[in-house]
């Protein structure tokens, strides 16, 4: 499916381009659907599309035998995949659908030609990796410094943030990983997600269920959040 | 420190990997606008927190980039040696470095200054085009790192220390580093290093001397993820 200039421009990092790079972009993007539980690209693999995310969510991972840590949670409007299409390196991480997704894709090739023939789209490329290197040393710091119960804190709040919704009893946000995926995020075991889960609800800071998290008491929450452990 | 704003030679900036592809008339402007500065052994380069006005190439020693926690606890994120870039990239919102640089020996840096860097990336593609493979690279190893502390055992990390930080010549591998420094990089306490080297050295897979490691088996040391080339 083709891509528009106003689809395109909806986007805050790419409406700054001008008229001719954008149309070099509408003429090589395609409008993309994909389901659920789909991997989009494989960590190691040759560098992949770069996808600009419509709707629905994906998760960024890295994987080693039987262990996973999930490394983000893009949102409507972030960029994923292709960062390391400048040295060719394998890809630095797997990228696989949590909800039925719509993007708009850039084959790397075409993404290449882009870079080659238009010297401001590579400023905009530079910002992208430079984003997500921001958020991975965000992550690092999160993983050496806070402990499990402040990390998963920290997941919370940061989805109330980004996606919560007004709700009576406070902040409403889909659940949208599993108990392993919670665990993989937050670089932990499974029973250690469903001991904290049940000691947020007992204090009443939380209440979960199958598909739905309610933030009860926000300030609690953030001061768990923001304690570094010794 | 020192700084020697004058003696930068073209021909030192081609020993930079970065820099490999540039044309000499690119190599040349970027000589006269590059700073050389010299650090001593655990002296700070910059703080994390600081404003981030340079990108730095390593051309001779060894820096290592850590991020220091409010209580104190330090994790080593990577070294830099020969040929290596670090520092944030100011032009795209990374206004603060979002770690601390620390010369592990007698370092010499060549530093790129932000204004210089502003100008230059703004009439030269093939420089953007060299910052887009660092920050590639970079990003490479940020993923990993967090998956390493994530996913992986304390013993996991040191082994994969050993094997990222060795030194590997035709009669032996070694690792220059001190317990301390490994625990730091391997997100630990120096105690738990020791106790694992020593258990390493009974199973034969290390030897402990002064200040160094040698590694004798390095496939004892194999992390558990499998797309690393240690070799």
């Amino acid at each position: 499916m083709m891509v528009s200039k106003e689809l395109l421009s909806q986007n805050q990092l790419f409406a700054t381009l001008n008229g001719r790079i954008k149309n070099a972009l509408v003429e090589k993007a395609i409008l993309a659907e994909y389901p659920a539980r789909l991997d989009l690209f494989q960590q190691g693999g040759a560098p992949s599309p770069l996808y600009i995310l419509l709707s629905g969510r994906v998760k960024l991972y890295r994987q080693s035998k039987d262990k996973c840590q999930i490394l983000a949670l893009p949102i409507t409007g972030d960029c994923l995949g292709a960062e390391s299409l400048p040295t060719g390196a394998p890809g630095p991480y797997s990228a696989t659908t949590l909800t039925p997704i719509k993007a708009i894709v850039l084959m790397p090739d075409d993404l290449q030609e882009l870079l080659d023939d238009h010297p401001d789209f590579q400023e905009i490329f530079l910002k992208l990796i430079t984003d997500r290197l921001k958020q991975f040393v965000t992550l690092v710091h999160d993983l050496a410094f806070r402990d499990v119960t402040s990390r998963l804190a920290m997941v919370l709040l940061t989805r109330a943030e980004t996606e919560g919704l007004p709700h009576h009893e406070g902040i409403i946000f889909d659940r949208l990983l599993s108990q392993q995926e919670y665990a993989d995020l937050v670089g932990t075991a499974r029973e250690v997600i469903y001991r904290t889960f049940k000691r947020f609800e007992d204090s009443g800071v939380i209440r979960a269920d199958r598909l739905t998290i309610i933030i009860r008491d926000h300030d609690a929450l953030h001061a768990i959040a923001f304690h570094e452990s010794h | 420190m020192t700084a020697d704003r004058f003696a930068l030679q073209a021909d030192d900036l081609r020993e930079i990997p970065a820099f490999h592809k540039l044309p000499d008339e690119q190599i040349h402007s970027l000589a006269s606008v590059m700073v050389r500065r010299q650090y001593t052994p655990g002296q700070i380069i910059f703080l994390e927190g600081d404003h981030a006005g340079s990108l730095w190439f390593v051309f001779q020693g060894r820096v290592k980039i850590i991020k220091q926690s409010l209580n104190g606890r330090i994790q080593g994120l990577c070294l830099m040696d020969r040929g290596k870039c670090f520092g944030s990239c100011p032009l795209f919102d990374m206004e603060k470095n979002p770690a601390t640089a620390q010369a592990l020996d007698q370092v010499t840096l060549f530093i790129l200054p932000e204004d210089a860097l502003q100008q230059l990336t703004e009439r030269d593609p093939q420089l953007v085009r060299a910052l887009m493979s660092i920050y590639s690279q970079r990003l490479e190893h940020l993923s990993r790192v967090s998956e390493v502390l994530g996913s992986w055992t304390v013993a996991d990390r040191i082994n994969d220390c050993l094997l990222t930080y060795a030194n590997r010549s035709k009669q032996q591998t070694t690792v220059e580093l001190t317990h301390e420094k490994l625990a730091a990089l391997s997100g630990t306490v120096r105690e738990v290093v020791t106790r694992h080297l020593r258990l390493l050295e009974t199973e034969g897979i290390v030897r402990n001397e002064s200040g160094r490691i040698i590694i004798l088996k390095p496939a004892g040391l194999t992390p558990p993820c499998s797309c690393e080339d240690h070799s």
